[in-house]
């Protein structure tokens, strides 16, 4: 069937008309192969324009367009949908800027119109590669599946359960809580932590729309935003959980690593914070021997170095210890050693000037090393010098780090992690909870380390997220623009799976190529990149596409 | 054909002063011809008369066969202005047969070529001797006799006289340093009106009949026969296959530069003939042994099918070889033959469909029997 | 070097005989006597006419295991034995999912080279004998250029990866086995043998000589550079490729069903070349022959192992292995990549270091 070329030029008010020579452009163009029809209008978005655009489609039974217009970060929706009225696919069509890109750039009237013809005959000459491409639908399930039974998860899954959806609570312990039920207190306002945990977990438990799979663990994840399957494995028993969207709230763990000698770890009376949490919980403070500590010293930025980033919450905790301590026995001596203090939050600096006014003393190190054979001895540079303390107790105020084994769990879900082994988000400060696989989020500490109430504000966030995007009977429409796989080029090396962050790839093991999962793929065209035979490429973007478009550009 | 040019000019200097007169006259938008240039020789695409000096036209190497580079010249798009290509019977033969296969355009294209001599070895491009060789071939050349230095493929080809060309240069049993003769016919004529060249009338033959092509052409029958007879192929059968084949890498060179293969992805380079591994496990059972990579005759077997009956015998297939197989002896010896079934002359007639596509009923009748 | 031939051969037969491993692929020779293929074998007459070592590369030993086992593992245990370039081409293959090598066992050895295709072809007799007398000559001057200039012939210090190596490098024409992997422990016990305890004067030697042939190396490539280095050079170099791509097809590491270069996306109409010629004045047809071999080293240079088959194959005499090894040397150290020394080493194309975009901002 023959192509009917159309070709529009707007004048954008005294925008492009001012500055291009529109007979000129036309002449140049009016003998072009298959262009049946070139219109101008003042204005191509207005109605009349729109209405211009659909008439002449009709009336010529125009196949494919081509606009030459402002720039299509503008109005190529505008188009597309004018397209569509029109009864033309919407991917058969190809604007050129000639307004950013000639008009408001070049002074000279003859240069900006050579351009602008230029960009029409690029764009005339990639749209007639270009193939019709269909919008999809999928239907979604709106349930939701938890990784992690600790605030975080809590918090996320009742404000979904709160919105009727249900939700899976997948947690690898036997206990719900996470960390924070082994606590003692929570600053700043040293609530006990426990109650405020059980408060949560009760809610949790008596939500009818939440169910709970303790000593859990995901072993595989297979699908897509609006239909995971997820394969859960509870003790030996294997079960599979059908769910629209994935929240990982794996939480963190602390610093354990070899460097704790170092700091006296190992010595009697050095305990870490945890330990010490826990310490604290039974009511006394006693040192191994049984006698309350007439000395605690404790340590901040442990394992910072060795991480290579501040977790932003130790600092409070280590002043929360001092209070623990001084609320116990109000003469014992607390030198809290650090290195600068983090207080960044509007309660934190009070919180710290009560605590010190409590007679805590805050001692800035440059280095510090703990030895000792029966009591820990602190040796510590300050500007003033080196020193050297004896003291009862310490208490290590370690960096948050990942769980141990949570590679796997990155794995299996196909997302990133930086590389201290936290989840990465998908922007930093444009999307920090949503990661790069599409109906998988993250939040708390599984993102990186931070607070109880920053992570409950995460945990908000992302139930927020989940209720908007994944709405019952609400249809997804996933990115047209895919890649494609020529099976009878693809040979098989699997370049493309390796490169591709979305895990949009398989491999075809019977026919030994690579097939695309068009409603993961999200049109990065990695793939297309790294695939040295060209076996891949991607719709709208084809190579030919591109290449037709840049051999007439560069003509 | 219809009328002469004849200069007193060395030949070659003729025809590229034609050509400038040509391109300069307004009357071509580029020339396409053979150019050599320190040890490298290639076709070019010439639009500045001036570039025309470097080229050489006649010079007897075949770097790559033209036909596949006009094919791929007018692939996508005919040609909207005149192009003069300066090419071999063979070449333009090959680019007819790909027409055919709608893998190009005739349109506005002059066909400039010659009565060919032959065309020598690849492999004397780069080396010292070029310049003997090329004085002991314009030596036969002049003698009407076929040059010893020129490939096999040449040696026994007797379609040295091309069809479809709109000039023709001749330069057999005469002085190529003392005389320009090119053959013209109606649409060479009338590129040429009004450009000062004087054409004659002429009664000289372009054919088989003229008799320095006819005593030509015993000698090239004769060349055919002896070469065949050193190889037999009719004797071969699998076991002679094997031991001609036996060499072969599998690099599929001789595919590559052959103008009549022209498909995108060869189906041998498919994953079609993969052997799977039960495959292997099989015919290692079966035979002991199995070759690997698999299918080396077969690939021999299986486009000599697809090519036998467009094969031009240009015998850029056996310059290419790596190990030296006589490919170009044996597809232009079968091709003959098949092409001999059908009473087809590949490039002879534009208009004649090919045999894989026409239905003869009467055909039918021979397998019946 | 006859006589280590045998001997080998009949390692392999009792290989086989013992069932250490159902088939072996070797290079045998082909019935008109003419040149060498790689034939997968059970059959003890064709194992007669197999040479583990023969004169020549005629086709790339990765390219074989490679169509023996791309779409899938095989069903049986085999053996084979290949020059280093050809054991290291196998496992850069491996890494791309073009070669399986489970049920494989590799045997490499100390290759002192090997010879010219072409002269193969021309004269096999001469060069057998040729060949026959390298033995012990570790610099010979028969073997091509490439060799010469090869490095990587021995496995001394983790050069590439293997199940079994055979130094005879400095052992008087003894053979010394150096298994480098469980499997290939497990094939030479199966044999009955020992693996070489004493390797001080292998290694010593191998050293020695690999000092050399890396000054050799760098003494050739530096002599070579002035006819690439530079883009009228280089043009000039690859003026005389007629773009016939069979240094593409018999490379092990062009894997591609269909080349790039040889795409639909690179053919234009007439008014595209005729644009171009109009700016130069003429134009050579058809263009971008420097673009493809530009464009094949960008593809494969990484993996390059210098074998040399792509020379051995050029019609035109292009010092193609030559060439691309300059190009595949530098870019193998700038990611510090040395195809073919591990087999679970990732290809630095797939590989993403935040701290490489460093390099870039500055």
């Amino acid at each position: 069937m023959e192509d009917k070329i159309g070709i529009f030029l707007c004048e954008c008010g005294p925008n492009i008309a001012e500055k291009v020579d529109f007979d000129k452009v036309k002449e140049a163009i009016k003998n072009l192969k298959s262009v049946k029809f070139i219109g101008q209008h003042k204005l191509l978005c207005s109605d009349d324009g729109k209405k211009y655009i659909v008439n002449a489609i009709k009336e010529h039974g125009l196949t494919r367009l081509v606009i030459a217009a402002c720039s299509p970060k503008q109005h190529e929706l505008t188009f597309m949908k004018v397209c569509e009225e029109a009864g033309l696919n919407p991917y058969l069509f190809q604007m050129a800027n000639i307004r950013e890109h000639c008009a408001w750039i070049i002074e000279d009237k003859k240069e900006a119109t050579e351009k602008a013809i230029q960009y029409i005959k690029s764009a005339y000459r990639r749209v007639r590669y270009h193939e019709p491409l269909e919008k999809k639908e999928i239907e979604a399930n709106p349930d939701v599946l938890v990784i992690g039974g600790g605030i975080t998860g809590l918090e996320v899954s009742l404000a979904l359960a709160q919105s009727n959806r249900k939700v899976y609570i997948v947690e690898k312990s036997s206990e719900l809580g996470g960390k924070l039920k082994e606590f003692n207190k929570i600053f700043t306002s040293m609530r006990d932590a426990k109650s405020f945990v059980e408060d949560k977990i009760k809610l949790v438990e008596q939500e009818k729309q939440i169910e709970v799979l303790k000593e859990s663990e995901v072993e595989e994840v297979l699908g897509y935003f609006g239909n995971f399957i997820v394969k859960v494995k509870t003790q030996s028993k294997e079960s599979e959980l059908k769910v629209g969207a994935i929240v990982v709230a794996t939480g963190y763990e602390l610093f354990d690593g070899d460097s704790l000698a170092h700091y006296g770890y190992g010595i009697d009376d050095v305990y870490t914070a945890l330990e010490f949490e826990r310490m604290v919980k039974t009511g006394k403070i006693l040192t191994k021997k049984g006698e309350p500590p007439k000395s605690v010293a404790i340590i901040h930025c442990v394992g910072r170095k060795e991480c290579g980033y501040c977790s932003g919450v130790c600092c409070m905790y280590s002043i929360k210890f001092a209070r623990y301590i001084k609320e116990k026995m109000k003469d014992a001596e607390v030198i809290e050693f650090h290195r600068g203090l983090t207080l960044p939050d509007k309660n934190y600096e009070k919180f710290y000037k009560d605590t010190k006014a409590l007679g805590v003393n805050y001692i800035y190190v440059k280095d510090l090393l703990i030895e000792g054979n029966t009591k820990p001895i602190i040796k510590y540079k300050t500007e003033e010098g080196q020193f050297e303390k004896q003291v009862d107790m310490v208490v290590l105020a370690q960096a948050m780090v990942p769980p141990k084994g949570i590679d796997k769990l990155a794995k299996t879900l196909r997302i990133a992690q930086d590389k201290s082994g936290f989840f990465i988000e998908e922007h930093p400060k444009l999307a920090p909870i949503s990661t790069s696989k599409e109906g998988v989020f993250i939040a708390g500490c599984a993102q990186g380390p931070k607070n109880i109430k920053e992570s409950i504000v995460q945990a908000g966030a992302v139930a927020g997220r989940i209720l908007s995007s994944l709405v019952p009977g609400k249809k997804l429409e996933p990115e047209v623009r895919v890649s494609q796989i020529s099976e009878s080029l693809c040979i098989g090396c699997q370049t493309c799976i390796k490169v591709c962050n979305y895990g949009a790839i398989y491999f075809d093991e019977a026919k030994r190529v690579s097939r695309v999962n068009e409603v993961l793929c999200r049109g990065c065209g990695n793939c297309v990149a790294s695939c040295p035979s060209s076996a891949i490429q991607l719709k709208h973007f084809t190579d030919r596409e591109i290449h037709e478009e840049i051999v007439e550009a560069t003509r | 054909m219809g009328k002469l040019l004849e200069f007193k000019r060395p030949v070659e200097e003729g025809l590229k002063e034609l050509l400038k007169t040509l391109l300069e006259g307004g009357k071509l938008k580029a020339v396409f011809t053979l150019t050599k240039k320190d040890d490298a020789v290639f076709y070019t695409l010439i639009k500045d008369a001036k570039k025309l000096e470097e080229t050489t036209p006649l010079l007897p190497l075949m770097p790559v066969n033209a036909g596949k580079l006009l094919s791929r010249l007018t692939l996508k798009e005919s040609l909207e202005e005149p192009i003069a290509v300066v090419i071999r019977p063979c070449e333009l033969h090959a680019f007819v047969e790909l027409i055919k296969r709608e893998q190009g355009s005739l349109e506005n294209f002059l066909f400039i070529s010659m009565t060919c001599g032959g065309v020598l070895p690849i492999d004397n491009i780069a080396k010292n001797e070029l310049d003997t060789k090329l004085n002991k071939y314009f030596e036969s050349i002049k003698n009407v006799k076929v040059p010893d230095e020129v490939r096999p493929a040449c040696k026994m080809c007797q379609n040295f006289l091309p069809y479809n060309a709109d000039m023709v240069v001749d330069f057999w049993d005469k002085d190529i340093n003392k005389t320009c003769r090119i053959f013209v016919n109606d649409t060479g004529e009338k590129y040429l009106n009004g450009l000062g060249f004087e054409l004659k009338n002429t009664n000289q033959g372009l054919d088989y009949e003229e008799e320095k092509f006819k005593n030509l052409l015993a000698l090239k029958k004769e060349n055919e026969k002896k070469i065949l007879e050193s190889y037999k192929i009719e004797e071969w059968g699998m076991d002679g296959l094997v031991k001609i084949f036996g060499k072969c890498v599998g690099c599929h060179s001789c595919s590559r530069v052959c103008p009549i293969c022209y498909c995108n992805l060869c189906e041998f380079d498919s994953d079609q003939y993969e052997y799977a591994p039960s495959t292997y496990s099989t015919e290692l059972e079966k035979r002991g042994g199995v070759r690997v990579p698999p299918n080396t005759i077969l690939f021999h077997l299986g486009r000599l099918t697809h090519v036998s009956i467009s094969c031009v015998g240009c015998g850029m297939c056996e310059d290419v070889c790596p190990v030296d197989i006589p490919v170009s002896i044996i597809f232009s010896g079968i091709s003959k033959e098949v092409q001999g079934l059908f009473n087809y002359t590949p490039g002879k007639d534009i208009k004649e469909d090919l045999p894989l596509s026409t239905f003869k009923e009467e055909e039918l009748n021979e397998f019946e029997e | 070097m006859n006589k280590l031939i045998s001997d080998i051969r009949e390692l392999l037969k009792k290989a086989l005989d013992n069932k250490v491993i159902d088939a072996l692929l070797l290079p045998v020779k082909v019935p008109a006597g003419d040149s060498y293929s790689w034939v997968i074998l059970k059959d003890d007459k064709l194992l007669e006419k197999a040479s583990p070592i023969p004169p020549v590369i005629s086709v790339q030993g990765a390219r074989a295991i490679s169509s023996l086992t791309r779409r899938g593992k095989l069903d049986f245990k085999i053996a084979t034995f290949m020059r280093p370039c050809e054991a290291r081409a196998t496992i850069e293959l491996a890494k791309l999912a073009q070669a399986d090598l489970d049920d494989v066992v590799l045997i490499t050895f100390d290759c002192p080279g090997a010879i010219e295709l072409k002269k193969y072809t021309e004269k096999p007799e001469e060069v057998e004998k040729e060949f026959s007398e390298l033995m012990g000559n570790w610099e010979s001057d028969v073997i091509r250029t490439i060799c010469k200039m090869c490095d990587k012939f021995t496995c001394v210090d983790d050069g590439f990866a293997t199940d079994l190596h055979i130094g005879l490098i400095g052992l008087n024409g003894k053979m010394a086995f150096i298994p480098r992997t469980e499997k290939g422990k497990k094939f030479l016990s199966g044999l009955g043998l020992k693996s070489e305890e004493n390797l001080n004067d292998w290694e010593k030697k191998s050293r020695e000589l690999i000092e050399k042939k890396r000054n050799k190396r760098k003494e050739l490539q530096n002599k070579l550079k002035p006819q690439v280095v530079g883009l009228d050079a280089l043009s000039k170099t690859f003026a005389k490729c007629i773009n016939c791509r069979i240094c593409r097809s018999v490379c092990p590491i062009c894997y591609c069903r269909q080349c790039y270069f040889d795409s639909e996306k690179l053919k234009f109409t007439p008014d595209d070349y005729l644009i171009r010629a109009e700016k130069s004045g003429g134009i050579k047809f058809l263009p971008d022959t420097l673009l493809f071999h530009l464009g094949r080293m960008t593809h494969m240079a990484l993996s390059c192992v210098s074998c040399g088959t792509c020379e051995d194959a050029c019609p035109m005499d292009i010092k193609v292995a030559q060439i691309f090894s300059i190009v595949g040397d530098n870019v193998q150290k700038l990611f510090e990549y040395v195809p073919g020394r591990k087999l679970d080493e990732p290809l630095p194309l797939t590989v993403y270091k935040e701290e490489e975009f460093k390099e870039l901002e500055v």
